[in-house]
């Protein structure tokens, strides 16, 4: 059990992560909470990319001087990736804030359950 | 009842995803993709931080997309909080000495350091995003530190626009030179110099300054908001 | 031979320099969207002939095929770019005089990346590059539905954005647990792996990539975000979003579906929900007063019924399901943008306040009647074929589960007419004003509309002049083993 949760506490931080995300906007009200549930959800996914490409005892794939060995580096196409994806969650999460600004001064108010000019 | 509703749905995504990481061990042998890049990535490319070669060289495309993201974000940002008229700024209380001097004397360094890990991004962990993250966190220091200075809008949307445009130019040039877009033209030099891995520094001293003076532009824009 | 990397570099290059001659010269950049999108319409236009037999596949820097980012330029593909650069173009034309208030520049960098995202999806042929596409896609579009930053753009914007970036998340995982198991990220590379692995494993990571892309193409449940946001926005802008950004995420979902997992099994249960979407637009539709929202809801109509078409998998299926999509993409792009001008010199949106614009804009209102028999699918309209090889594909499987959905979509046909003809009531058959008094919408906006409405009557008389275009992208999609192998080799 021990080793098994060893093995596995990268998966299981990451999911943690996710899973805690989406229950953050599926149950807040306050549009805050929910930006920072997104932040939480792309943090997590961002680990559970990073943790698929981990290989036993590697190291970061950087030839940093002569005679480094390729055997042991990690794989370097999830980290790749990673980058990219961190860059477009920035993205969005600025976005999402700069909307969040806009729509305090028109309403007065963050929670969710009052913005519901337009109805059905 | 929301809430039961969200953890029976979380429940399912939890078992779905658990049943599928039973096929992905943790530390899993490496992939062939991984493998070739690893072992033919300085022939191929020049650089010595492998990552780097796949992010700029091998997966280029991806970054010119990522570049257009963050370019659409501070577009985005600037079409949500325009304000159509210049309001008087608030009364801002002045910083003490003792801040202000520490935020003038660290700011210098912050732009230096952040200038080393998006030069050397082909040898050393770090690049053109890294560094331009850390030069906006000087930007961001002064906007705390030194209350009244604001940077040179003009100044900062030139840098965005030319760091995209060298980008974008630079693969045409793959194009022309190499017969593929990205194509990697300028001589290889030796591993671990400063001047080698072809085209990989420019681009990604273009990406520095563009993520730095967007994120700075970002920040310029929340902080003139509020 | 012009190479496909062209009709990606250089929109995006044309809208990073945007900010460059807004400091020297204000006025020449709301003539730049159309200038760039005019050269993707050259482009596509010389490439549409040599894709039909053989795809043009280039790599992006020069590597061999798994190790590097290739673009796909198929007749699928290049079709879509065809649309895209066409109805972009139009779309942009029309803007040059709508658009005149709040940062106007920022509003055409906006639309050319919407615009350039959209083809870097149909374009290519790696997963992850697909995601950072669909991104661009998406992140401009919530921008330009907040452009007017008015209280009913804003809030959709939330609500969009926040739906739409989960969906990414769902489809980032996906992408993760595809990688974890094949090691590869190219298209073809993955649907040559999956013959021989497990079918259960492969579940998951196909229900995550749909319900991921589904967001953006709007599949029931997954819509809710739809009818806010198109309707708030400013009209060209829900024209682009109802005519181009729905499509290219449905066109992901196919290419997940046909291309990368070839899941015949999960088939039917995408016609079940194309029919479910199908019924829930067009009875809430039915219900609404206000004109936008009423075309966005009738978006998601039509967007169930394609689902529908191309989930019957035959190629009379999926050659009509595209031929749907092409006569939607035209039909609902002429209505929006009719649409617009209406709700501009009537000041409101709601349908009792259009009365009697058939005299005071009698060619936008002809505009608008033309787009609206088009989409309930009357001839000699592109509608009437499209729906008619939807309908012949669906007879022609011989299943009772399809004639049992078939008519489930004449009677979505049947609501949908419904409701239009009262529109065109209203424009033309009510409330006399005592001073009508023409005043037309400026020719900047009516020369878009009836190339449109030549389009639709055009192509709807002769369907010949398209089919052939169609029915090579429809073997695209059918014939994985033989895109498998022209890209591997």
């Amino acid at each position: 059990m021990m080793s098994f949760l060893a093995d596995y506490i990268y998966y299981i931080g990451a999911f943690g992560l996710i899973l805690i995300g989406f229950y953050i906007i599926l149950i807040k009200h306050n549009l805050i909470k929910v930006i920072i549930g997104l932040g939480i959800l792309d943090t997590g996914v961002n680990l559970f990319l990073i943790s698929v490409g981990y290989i036993t005892k590697g190291t970061a794939p950087i030839f940093s001087g002569p005679g480094i060995d390729s055997e042991h580096m990690v794989d370097p196409v999830p980290q790749a990736l990673v980058l990219t994806a961190i860059v477009i969650g920035v993205a969005v999460l600025a976005l999402a804030l700069s909307l969040a600004i806009r729509l305090y001064q028109h309403y007065d108010t963050l929670n969710l359950r009052k913005i519901r000019e337009q109805k059905w | 009842m929301r809430k039961a509703v969200a953890i029976v749905l979380l429940i399912i995504v939890t078992v779905g995803i658990s049943l599928s990481l039973a096929k992905i061990p943790f530390g899993a042998p490496k992939t062939k993709v991984g493998k070739r890049y690893i072992e033919e990535g300085i022939e191929d490319t020049g650089a010595t931080n492998i990552v780097t070669s796949v992010v700029v060289n091998y997966r280029g495309f991806d970054t010119l997309g990522e570049v257009t993201v963050l370019f659409i974000a501070a577009i985005g940002l600037g079409v949500v909080l325009t304000t159509s008229k210049r309001e008087e700024m608030r009364k801002i209380q002045p910083a003490s000495l003792i801040l202000y001097t520490g935020c003038r004397l660290l700011f210098p360094l912050i732009l230096v350091f952040g200038t080393y890990v998006f030069v050397h991004g082909h040898l050393t962990p770090g690049g053109g995003f890294q560094g331009g993250a850390i030069i906006a966190s000087g930007f961001l220091l002064i906007y705390l530190g030194c209350r009244e200075r604001r940077i040179n809008r003009v100044v900062s949307n030139l840098a965005e626009s030319l760091g995209g445009l060298i980008f974008v130019v630079i693969g045409l040039l793959g194009l022309v030179f190499g017969g593929y877009f990205l194509f990697n033209f300028l001589p290889k030099g030796t591993a671990n110099a400063l001047f080698s891995a072809g085209i990989i520094p420019i681009v990604y001293i273009a990406i520095g300054f563009k993520v730095g003076s967007e994120l700075a532009g970002i920040i310029d824009n929340l902080i003139e908001e509020s | 031979m012009v190479n496909p990397v062209l009709l990606i570099a250089v929109p995006l290059g044309l809208a990073f320099a945007i900010p460059l001659f807004a400091l020297f010269w204000k006025n020449a950049v709301k003539y730049i969207p159309p200038v760039a999108l005019g050269f993707n319409l050259v482009v596509s236009l010389m490439l549409l002939s040599k894709v039909l037999e053989n795809p043009v596949i280039v790599s992006i820097g020069g590597w061999k095929s798994p190790f590097c980012i290739n673009l796909v330029a198929g007749p699928v593909g290049v079709l879509f770019s065809v649309i895209i650069s066409l109805v972009g173009l139009l779309v942009s034309v029309y803007a040059l005089n709508y658009i005149k208030e709040g940062p106007t520049e920022k509003y055409h960098m906006l639309y050319l990346l919407l615009l350039t995202g959209a083809t870097g999806v149909v374009l290519t042929g790696d997963i992850f590059n697909l995601f950072v596409f669909f991104e661009i896609l998406c992140i401009s579009s919530y921008a330009l539905v907040a452009y007017l930053r008015d209280k009913a753009g804003i809030e959709s914007a939330v609500k969009y954005l926040i739906q739409g970036a989960v969906g990414s998340s769902l489809l980032l995982i996906g992408i993760g647990l595809l990688y974890g198991q094949f090691g590869t990220l190219n298209m073809a590379d993955i649907a040559e792996k999956i013959a021989s692995s497990s079918p259960i494993s492969l579940f998951v990571p196909m229900v995550l990539l749909i319900t991921g892309l589904g967001v953006e193409a709007a599949i029931f449940p997954l819509n809710a975000w739809l009818p806010d946001a198109h309707s708030s926005a400013p009209s060209s802008v829900s024209a682009i979003l109802s005519g181009i950004a729905i499509e290219v995420g449905l066109y992901a979902v196919a290419r997940v579906i046909f291309t990368i997992f070839g899941a015949q099994s999960f088939l039917l249960f995408l016609a079940l929900l194309g029919i479910l979407t199908l019924l829930v637009g067009e009875m809430c539709a039915f219900n609404q007063n206000n004109i936008k929202r009423m075309l966005a809801y009738s978006s998601i109509g039509q967007i169930g019924l394609i689902l529908f078409a191309l989930a019957i998998a035959t190629s009379y299926g999926v050659t009509g399901g595209l031929f749907q999509l092409v006569s939607h993409t035209f039909s609902k792009a002429l209505l929006f943008l009719a649409a617009g001008y209406m709700i501009y010199r009537a000041g409101s949106m709601e349908i009792s306040a259009l009365e009697g614009m058939g005299k005071k804009m009698p060619l936008t209102c002809l505009a608008f009647t033309i787009g609206a028999f088009s989409l309930v699918g009357l001839p000699p309209f592109i509608g009437f074929p499209s729906k008619f090889l939807v309908v012949r594909a669906a007879l022609a499987t011989k299943e009772t589960y399809f004639f049992v959905l078939l008519s489930l979509v004449l009677l979505g046909t049947v609501i949908e007419g419904a409701y239009f003809f009262r529109v065109i009531q209203v424009l033309y058959f009510k409330g006399e004003k005592p001073n009508p008094g023409r005043k037309e919408a400026p020719v900047a906006a009516l020369i878009p509309m009836f190339t449109l409405a030549v389009l639709i009557v055009v192509v709807g008389i002769y369907p010949k002049l398209v089919t052939d275009v169609l029915n090579s992208a429809a073997s695209e999609f059918l014939n994985r083993l033989d895109y498998i192998r022209s890209i591997l080799g």
